[in-house]
């Protein structure tokens, strides 16, 4: 097998690997900022050099050539190269910043060229702290610049387009943003204008940078040059926590971080999963965090008289037990393609126990949506898990004709909005009892609800989605909600403070806290409230009963999905 | 390069301009459609023949606003982002209208030491207009430009992307300005290097009529 020699150790390869990606996979650090695994090579930062050298050897025998000592010569490439670019052969020699004075020395250079017109504001640009250019500098740049003339003053606060904001006095010049464009999402939207020491990427005049995948650019962005429109000086990145999850705006299941501060989600980035979404996320998801925050219920609700009183957990519980006992086996059910899988699974088994039966779920379906990659027709995050359930979507007409006739005591929904989804119209339900679980106060079957159950999101609940392609995803809370303890829930994503502050410089309060609860904690409370057998056990061991219980959910235990997901088998 | 210096600011450029030519006015013709499309079929890839077309469109329309880039990109099949790229890279590429006589005055580090700014001020003062700016009845634009590689000849200046005057004097300047108003161009001077005159058998620059100052070698009497 083909070996190389990197710092004096040697490591065995197969194939052409690229030098950069050979190190960062064997844990070998090599400062870079244009390089991204997923694009192509420009190598035009120039940070990344290695000195590389190949052993000298005899033309005509082709035995090593050796010095007096008998140790082997070698010959270095006259100048340093780019180890991004650099594709690997047997027997090389390569020195990284960790020998070679030299290489250190040029990345210090480097560094110092690149601060050069970097306007120092990184006490109030969004990217201190997790800047690659600030991480490095530190590391590897040098103390102070030399260079004793005016920084060169470039357009700043430029909208590209309505979600992405350019400060091109940041810009590296790393062209990560505009090869994105050109080879990812192929909108070809940014160009590098002008040269020297006043380019910037911008778009042609007459364009707006408005590409559904725009905001990728601000993750791959190794320096604040491009940054959110909405984040734009919220929130200090150390100031907030960060859960792993997947967005729910559409049936793929990207998988992302969300985060928080203080009780508010305020941004989503991606998280890297080669199998759902690679580095990537598209805007749709990422704009969804406002859903977390506004129009959210304070807290449950029951109807007595006409009008809505705010009521306790156990009593409306209570009272949601007295209406599904009242209708028997006319109580009718809809399951929740917005919910994960353990609360349908749960819904399922309390129709089950009271008697009542499950309609189906409903489907959130929109034509033309999709694009092939990350956004699919389907709206909903969980339609493929409801089926693997044994579920199929509600039709209208079936379901209207149901209630028309008197066939349904009671209509239970979890975490969905029939009267909005056009199912069924609100005077529909004048007569029927419905129990509703939202997520939101714009939820227009709440007008019908007698008992409404405010509903944890996915940012806040512990759960399983399965995407259309059959991966089933669990996700852990980002934030807290009113009754549940941030660090006594063992699953919440942590900040830097909660990790390694005292209690007294933790950075989040206890403000935005939303009086709502998982379905899987509300659910057996509504079933022991209607006298039925029903144990509180938790999401992980209802998830490992629905992986024994349903072929189709063979294996989907919360280890085995870990944070990357596991393919089920298909239906 | 000098004002950039003093004061180092970058402008962002007018993001929805107003389009200059109209939708009639925006074709290539069918003989000009033949020349790009032999030109991309000497590159691999057609954007190799962005320049080549870039450099065409602005012979035909004088300038490149960015309906023309549009122009360019609809034409090679590359998008339009990356012909405005291009073309704001290159100061050669005119991204606004200028005069029907560009003079590029070189106030590089030999001709500022030869006069260079001398004559970029004398032109000013002749034309009325500052460096950057086109005459009021569109005769001229002039600029200062950066070096363009005729140090031996200097100061000197280039007409509109085309031939170089060297060895500019106030006298030739004004001789320059009157050719170009009755509509001379002036000519193409070929130029010895006094390293070659040897071999060439002395200097056989075709302007070394009008160049006094060029008729000895330029070594200077104490390193001998």
């Amino acid at each position: 097998m083909a070996s190389v020699t990197i710092d004096g150790r040697t490591y065995e390869f197969e194939g052409r690997p690229r030098l950069l990606q050979f190190c960062l996979d064997h844990g070998i650090e090599i400062p870079h900022f244009c390089y991204h695994p997923s694009m192509s090579v420009p190598a035009n930062c120039r940070q990344c050099l290695i000195d590389v050298g190949a052993l000298m050897r005899n033309r005509a025998t082709g035995a090593l050539e050796r010095d007096e000592d008998g140790a082997p010569i070698i010959r270095y490439m006259p100048k340093l190269q780019t180890s991004c670019s650099h594709t690997l052969s047997d027997g090389q020699v390569i020195h990284t910043r960790r020998t070679s004075q030299k290489v250190a020395q040029a990345q210090r250079d480097n560094l110092e060229f690149l601060l050069i017109n970097h306007p120092l504001d990184c006490p109030i640009c969004d990217q201190a702290g997790m800047c690659p250019l600030q991480i490095q500098a530190y590391k590897y740049g040098p103390e102070g610049s030399r260079f004793e003339f005016k920084k060169t003053h470039k357009p700043k606060k430029v909208k590209l387009g309505p979600r992405v904001v350019l400060d091109a006095e940041r810009c590296i010049n790393c062209t990560r943003c505009t090869r994105f464009t050109d080879e990812i999402s192929k909108s070809h939207q940014l160009t590098i204008i002008e040269r020297g020491v006043k380019n910037y990427p911008m778009t042609p005049p007459g364009m707006t940078f408005d590409e559904p995948y725009s905001m990728n650019v601000i993750d791959l962005c190794p320096v604040g040059a491009l940054t959110s429109a909405d984040f734009r000086f919220q929130a200090r990145i150390w100031e907030m926590s960060s859960a792993p999850s997947i967005t729910t705006t559409n049936a793929k299941g990207s998988n992302c971080n969300y985060w928080v501060r203080d009780n508010l989600v305020l941004r989503v980035t991606p998280r890297e999963n080669p199998a759902v979404n690679e580095f990537w996320l598209p805007d749709e998801d990422r704009m969804a965090y406002r859903r977390f925050n506004e129009d959210r219920p304070e807290g449950p609700q029951v109807r007595t008289r006409g009008a809505f009183h705010a009521a306790s957990w156990e009593d409306a519980c209570a009272y949601a037990a007295r209406l599904l006992r009242g209708a028997g086996k006319r109580a009718l059910f809809l399951a929740s393609a917005h919910a994960p899988v353990e609360d349908n699974y749960l819904l399922i088994r309390l129709a089950a126990a009271v008697g009542g039966r499950v309609a189906g779920f409903i489907e959130h379906m929109e034509p033309g949506h999709g694009d092939g990659w990350l956004r699919t027709d389907d709206r909903a995050p969980n339609s493929e898990g409801c089926r693997r359930l044994g579920l199929a979507p509600v039709g209208a007409e079936m379901l209207r004709e149901e209630i028309a006739s008197g066939a349904v005591g009671a209509l239970y929904v979890l975490d969905d909005d029939p009267v909005g989804a056009g199912l069924v119209r609100s005077e529909d339900l004048s007569d029927i009892p419905v129990i509703l679980h939202h997520y939101h106060t714009t939820n227009e079957t709440l007008l019908s609800a007698d008992v409404a159950l405010p509903s944890a999101t996915v940012a806040e609940t512990i759960g399983t989605y399965v995407n259309e392609d059959g991966r089933a995803q669990r996700v852990v809370p980002a934030k807290a909600v009113r009754g549940a303890h941030r660090t006594l829930m063992m699953q919440m994503g942590l900040s830097r403070a909660d990790r390694h502050g005292t209690p007294f410089d933790r950075w989040h309060n206890e403000s935005n806290l939303i009086n709502c609860k998982p379905g899987w904690e509300v659910l057996p409370m509504v079933a022991r409230a209607a006298g039925c057998d029903f144990m509180d056990r938790g999401p992980r061991k209802v998830m490992r009963e629905v992986a024994d219980t349903f072929e189709a959910f063979a294996g989907a235990t919360y280890k085995v999905m870990g944070l990357g997901g596991h393919s089920l088998p298909p239906r | 390069m000098a004002d950039f210096i003093r004061n180092p600011v970058v402008t962002l450029p007018d993001r929805n301009p107003a389009p200059h030519f109209c939708e009639q006015e925006l074709a290539f013709t069918e003989e000009e459609k033949t020349k790009i499309a032999r030109w991309v079929s000497q590159y691999p890839t057609p954007d190799g023949a962005v320049m080549w077309t870039l450099w065409l469109a602005q012979e035909k329309f004088g300038f490149l606003p960015p309906e023309v880039l549009r122009l360019v990109g609809e034409e090679l099949g590359i998008p339009y982002a990356q012909v405005y790229g291009v073309a704001t890279f290159y100061t050669q590429y005119y991204k606004q209208k200028k005069g029907v006589c560009v003079l590029d005055v070189c106030t590089c580090f030999s001709c500022q030491f030869t006069g260079g700014y001398d004559l970029l001020h004398y032109l000013e003062e002749k034309l009325g207009i500052h460096a950057g700016e086109t005459t009021a009845d569109g005769c001229f634009t002039l600029q200062e430009v950066e070096c363009l590689g005729a140090c031996g000849s200097a100061p000197m200046l280039q007409v509109s992307n085309g031939p170089f005057v060297h060895c500019v004097t106030r006298a030739r300047a004004d001789a320059l300005i009157d050719a170009l108003k009755a509509g001379r161009m002036p000519e193409f001077a070929s130029v010895t290097l006094p390293q070659d005159e040897d071999e060439l058998g002395g200097n056989r620059r075709t302007d070394v009529a009008f160049c006094e100052r060029y008729a000895t070698l330029p070594i200077a009497k104490h390193t001998r």
